[in-house]
């Protein structure tokens, strides 16, 4: 339960709602157990043959309480699921609270697109925990002792067989089915992994798997992960149906030792025959409450787990920041003295032994094969990870001691993967300056060679963009940021060589004594760079100016012949 | 939705024991009245002792347990079927996407394709599970219930016929005066939903642009917009099952007061028959109100069941191989005659009629987009043409036998498949007997050696899905020892657009020039060198081959080509 206690924080924060819901919800269970309760007794008393008005009242009763059920169904259902979305507007809320400071290392962490599928999934699905986990025991118990209360002024006996059966289904079977539950619902999980595993093998590598004839081997294991996912599922379903008919059948056992107990009680004097039939009606009504007790350990189970998830992602990554504001009124050096760096969980370094120096107001080049740490050094410089050995610094100061919030303010930064929101061309570009008037909205746009309308509309991830499109956006949006540091990862890889003059043109007048480091995918356009720095599986191969590397013969210069003998 | 219900009533077993069941649950539904009433008839009325109304009481505890029972295996046979289901539309659509060609992977939209076979599938359970066995029981019981409360009171008998339909009406009714509102509504809620993700995948370039902290309010306003939203929708959900609550009850009550009218002032019914049919009303009306909440799940499964229908209906292009044996002593000659494609959407490849002689290298040069790896698609054997003819020692390819065609292939793409399991494992994916010594062997030579050198486990590294972990080149390299490996006859090789990666570079033109000294050799070359290198030339320019021929005669005679070659020399093109 100590996974639960954020969350159950964070529903008890809609106390109002809850109260109704609880309120109406009680008022309705017990009108259900009013209505039957006196339509038995309206029809035995009807059978002793009163005088026609002791019926009408009665019969008025019965209406009142058919109102009172159905309109207290309505006002509960109101306001349960009323409170059910505030809390799930807190959860996002508290839980973007957590995330925010941590998102950028976390998501360099899982480098993979379903964690934040799976953080959404997570949090919806903790909407359910209120809805059917906190709040229907709370309403089952309080209409049962409102029942009892009741049924015990005719007979303390069936008063206590009602107690007993409420144990029964609304504790012990869903105690019961909750251990199970845990372990089948595990299970589920696990072979459906398993089947998207082998489904994504099976689709993205089809070719390979048709050329080398291995297509209906990994079929037939795809079939096998189907039907073993299946057969979880379907276990699963029959336990839920198992747990919901033992329900079921205690709640109508509960009702026949009523009807016999009852029967003793008349037969013996010591009840009233009139209220037999009530009684009856009662014990059969009062338990239809308990019917969400069955699904109660399925949604507890997903609740706990998904909560879970969600806050240990979040307390892991909980890293020491440090307090120094960056400089920004003039461009910053960089230097990195000996750093090495590995990706967790992975068994080669990422970056080795890496040691160079940019002085304030200078234009290095990155270059290098894909995966040989040239975005890595963009993570260490924008504090993502920490280094594992060596130092970084910034303006002279230690990264560590930096506020990574002061840093990333005073940092045009460009990645490989720019995100656009859902809104206007404008809105995603306000966000880089707020102070930027139209006209440098539109001039930015321009440079990068895009005609935009300020006002197009940009849907979310920029779907409705290109590639192209979308990183001379990002350009775009970064000019108008306009700080003294700039870090480019690869800005002109989608954009044909025209567009990429008009952005290079406009960077380095912009840029003129700003520090900037790029990362390029191309060798071309490179003799302006103060330095260039080559790496290759992790470590520095060497650096120099465009002239200095290519008469070095090294490594620089195989890479532009090779570059030269490559078709556009 | 129709082919749901066609599936599920094909289900003969199936349907017999939904049925069976059915009528069971209906019989002790009205057995379990008809005991309560009599009991409590005689014990009451008849002043009889509880021993005299024992036999009453083992036969309602069977009726109580009979009831559950016969419940239970009406859910159960909804479960299988709704398993059976699942797996049979799992496994069409297995067999249907292992008998695709590669048509459908090229066009992009392997993810749909996953989540057609993981979720789509799974949305239909619903369909069978509670739908399906909800319908029928809805069908039998109220029947039931009706025709025992007809026969024991003419009057209240025709009230429930009566008022009956009036509960499908009004859901219908409120169905269609409601469906335009939630529409609108469902289109916010999904714009408001989406904002929390989209919130999320850009968090980073929030924060780098320091605007996560007003992110915040506007996720609590999205989320409180999603609330007003939802609450639209479902307030019209609750209103209309309050109707049919008010509905049901009235109903009840009419009979109620019937019934009560007639026991007390004309003395026409026995209380044993007015206590009857009074716990008999509910449960009729309660049936017809469940169904409503299960055709709402039934509902639930039409957009899956779309999805599936169209994929299972998308166009077979399925390749029909011969049974001519292909042995490969030698190279084979290939030649294209007149050979055409035509994908559904847009790009069309022209007629394209080229021979390859036996053991000679063929580059296909072109701008992006002009139809290269199409025609190498094509070769491989893995896309047909749409018209024309793809010849093996000039006999159609398509044949030969497809194992003995593929066992002499190697097609090295750009962005080759790693699959989760160790290096060895898969580059001895070609080869599956591969012995320990060879696969070192290809390993080396394919220019890993230095790599596992660095890895603890050397070849027996585990790589995750898709190669997690390793750079573009790592993966090309392996792909390359798996050629090793097979030592094929037939070599279709995607060069690298890329330039920077210098080690593979050296390896791949090394290596491809080892194996294609016993090999016939196509590629879609983007380097000088190779192209030099080919035996022939074919130049393709918008789906068209507007040239073949060698280096020097192309450049003698293709402006286009000659413009081509010319521009990358100067260094500047680029």
């Amino acid at each position: 339960m100590k996974d639960l206690k954020e969350v159950v924080r964070l529903v008890t924060l809609e106390k109002k709602d809850i109260l109704l819901s609880i309120l109406f919800g009680f008022l309705a269970g017990l009108s259900a157990v009013g209505l039957f309760a006196s339509s038995g007794y309206l029809i035995s008393k009807a059978a002793l043959l009163p005088p026609l008005y002791a019926l009408t009242v009665l019969i008025a009763f019965l209406k009142l309480f058919g109102f009172a059920r159905a309109l207290g169904r309505y006002a509960e259902r109101y306001f349960s699921h009323r409170a059910t979305f505030s809390i799930l507007s807190h959860l996002r809320v508290t839980f973007y609270k957590r995330l925010e400071p941590t998102a950028p290392r976390l998501f360099q962490k899982y480098r993979s697109g379903d964690l934040l599928a799976r953080i959404v999934g997570d949090v919806e699905s903790l909407q359910n925990f209120f809805l059917r986990v906190y709040y229907p025991p709370v309403v089952l118990v309080i209409i049962f002792l409102g029942t009892i209360v009741f049924t015990s002024i005719f007979s303390l006996p069936v008063a206590v067989v009602l107690l007993l059966g409420l144990v029964v289904t609304g504790l012990v079977i869903p105690a019961w089915y909750s251990v199970k539950q845990r372990k089948s619902s595990r299970f589920v999980r696990e072979s459906r992994g398993q089947l998207s595993t082998e489904a994504t093998e099976f689709i993205y590598g089809f070719r390979d798997l048709k050329i080398h004839q291995q297509l209906s081997e990994k079929q037939e294991m795809l079939q096998q992960a189907s039907h073993l996912y299946l057969q979880q599922q379907e276990k699963d379903s029959r336990e839920m149906l198992a747990s919901h008919s033992w329900n079921t059948f205690v709640t109508l056992m509960v009702s026949w030792v009523v009807l016999g107990l009852g029967a003793f009680l008349v037969s013996s004097g010591d009840l009233n025959g009139l209220f037999l039939a009530m009684l009856v009606m009662i014990s059969l009504t009062v338990f239809e409450n308990a019917a969400p007790m069955a699904v109660l350990p399925a949604h507890l189970e997903d609740s706990r787990r998904a909560s879970a998830r969600l806050f240990s992602l979040v307390d892991e990554e909980k890293t020491e920041n440090g307090t120094k504001e960056m400089d920004a009124s003039h461009a910053p050096s960089i230097r990195m003295e000996n750093v090495s760096w590995r990706f967790p969980e992975e068994p080669r370094q990422a970056l080795t032994d890496v040691s160079f120096s940019i002085p304030a107001g200078s234009k290095t080049a990155i270059v290098g094969a894909s995966g040989s740490g040239k975005s890595t050094i963009f993570q260490l410089l924008l504090k993502f990870h920490a280094a594992d050995a060596g130092v970084v610094k910034v303006g002279g100061e230690d990264i560590r001691t930096l506020d990574e919030e002061s840093l990333w303010a005073h940092t045009n930064v460009m990645l490989q993967e720019n995100h656009f929101f859902f809104g206007t061309i404008r809105d995603n570009l306000s966000m880089a300056n707020e102070g930027a008037t139209e006209e440098q909205q539109q001039a930015a746009l321009a440079s990068t060679g895009l005609s935009f309308s300020l006002d197009k509309q940009v849907l979310e991830k920029g779907e409705n963009l290109s590639g192209g499109e979308k990183q001379r956006l990002a350009a775009a949006r970064v000019f108008l940021k306009g700080k003294r540091l700039w870090l480019l990862d690869e800005p002109t890889s989608s954009v044909d060589t025209l567009t990429e003059r008009s952005i290079y043109d406009r960077l380095f007048r912009q840029a003129q004594d700003d520090t900037v480091i790029l990362i390029s995918h191309r060798l071309n356009g490179l003799e302006k760079m103060d330095q260039i720095i080559v790496m290759e599986d992790g470590e520095i191969q060497e650096s120099g100016s465009y002239e200095d590397l290519m008469s070095r013969r090294g490594l620089f210069y195989e890479m532009k012949q090779i570059e030269q003998t490559i078709l556009a | 939705m129709k082919h749901l219900s066609r599936f599920a009533f094909a289900d003969r077993k199936g349907m017999t024991l939904l049925i069976l069941t059915s009528l069971l649950i209906g019989a002790s539904v009205i057995g379990q009245s008809y005991y309560f009433v009599a009991i409590v008839d005689r014990i009451f009325l008849g002043q009889q002792s509880l021993q005299d109304v024992l036999p009453l009481f083992a036969g309602l505890f069977l009726v109580l347990a009979g009831r559950t029972l016969f419940t239970w295996l009406n859910g159960k046979t909804g479960i299988r079927l709704a398993s059976k289901a699942k797996e049979h539309y799992r496994h069409r659509l297995i067999e249907k996407m292992s008998r695709q060609s590669i048509s459908t992977s090229v066009t992009g939209r392997s993810g749909q394709k996953v989540s057609v076979l993981m979720d789509s599938v799974d949305e239909l359970d619903g369909y069978f599970s509670r739908y399906i066995p909800q319908m029928i029981q809805t069908l039998i019981i109220p029947v039931m219930i009706l025709a025992v409360v007809f026969s024991a009171h003419l009057y209240s008998g025709l009230i429930m016929v009566i008022t009956a339909p009036f509960i499908p009406m009004f859901m219908a009714i409120i169905g269609v005066m409601t469906k335009k509102k939630s529409e609108d509504q469902m289109e916010k809620l999904s714009a408001f939903s989406g904002q929390f993700l989209d919130t999320l995948q850009g968090l980073v370039t929030l924060k780098l642009f320091n605007r996560s902290h007003r992110q915040q309010e506007e996720i609590e306003s999205s989320s409180l917009g999603f609330k007003t939203a939802t609450m639209e929708v479902l307030k019209v959900a609750f209103v209309s099952s309050l109707m049919l609550e008010f509905i049901s009850m009235l109903s009840i009550g009419l009979i109620a007061l019937e019934i009560a009218i007639r026991l007390v002032v004309y003395e026409s019914v026995s209380f044993f028959t007015a206590f009857f049919i009074l716990i008999l009303a509910p449960e009729f009306y309660l049936t017809l109100k469940e169904f409503g909440s299960a055709f709402h799940t039934g509902r639930g499964a039409s957009g899956a069941s779309k999805q599936l229908e169209e994929t299972l209906n998308e166009e077979d292009h399925s390749l029909v191989w011969g049974d001519q044996r292909l042995t490969y002593e030698q190279p084979p000659a290939l030649s294209l005659r007149a050979v055409q494609f035509q994908y559904e959407e847009g790009f069309a490849l022209d007629p394209v009629s080229v021979d390859i002689p036996a053991g000679s290298h063929l580059a296909v040069v072109g701008k992006s987009g002009s139809g290269k790896t199409t025609l190498l698609n094509i070769f491989s054997g893995l896309l047909p043409p749409s018209s024309g003819d793809v010849d093996v020692n000039g006999r159609p390819l398509y044949s030969y036998k497809e194992t003995d065609w593929f066992n002499g292939v190697s097609y090295i793409s750009q962005h080759p498949y790693l699959f989760s399991g160790t290096i060895a494992e898969n580059m001895a994916i070609g080869v599956p007997g591969a012995s320990r010594e060879e696969t070192a062997r290809a390993a080396e030579k394919a220019g890993l050696s230095q790599l596992l050198e660095t890895l603890e486990d050397g070849l027996d590294t585990s790589i995750g899905e898709g190669g997690r972990g390793l750079s573009g080149g790592e993966k090309q390299r392996i792909a390359l020892a798996r050629a090793f490996l097979k030592k094929p006859s037939v070599i279709l090789f995607d060069e690298p657009t890329t330039g920077l990666d210098v080690k593979t570079e050296t390896v791949l033109q090394r290596s491809i020039q080892e194996l294609s000294e016993a090999a016939t050799m196509i590629t879609v070359a983007h380097r000088l060198h190779t192209i030099q290198a080919a035996d022939q030339i074919l130049v393709l320019d918008e789906g068209r081959a507007v040239g073949t021929g060698t280096h020097e005669q192309l450049k003698a005679e293709l402006p286009l080509y000659r413009q081509m070659v010319t521009m990358q020399k100067g260094g500047e093109g680029a």
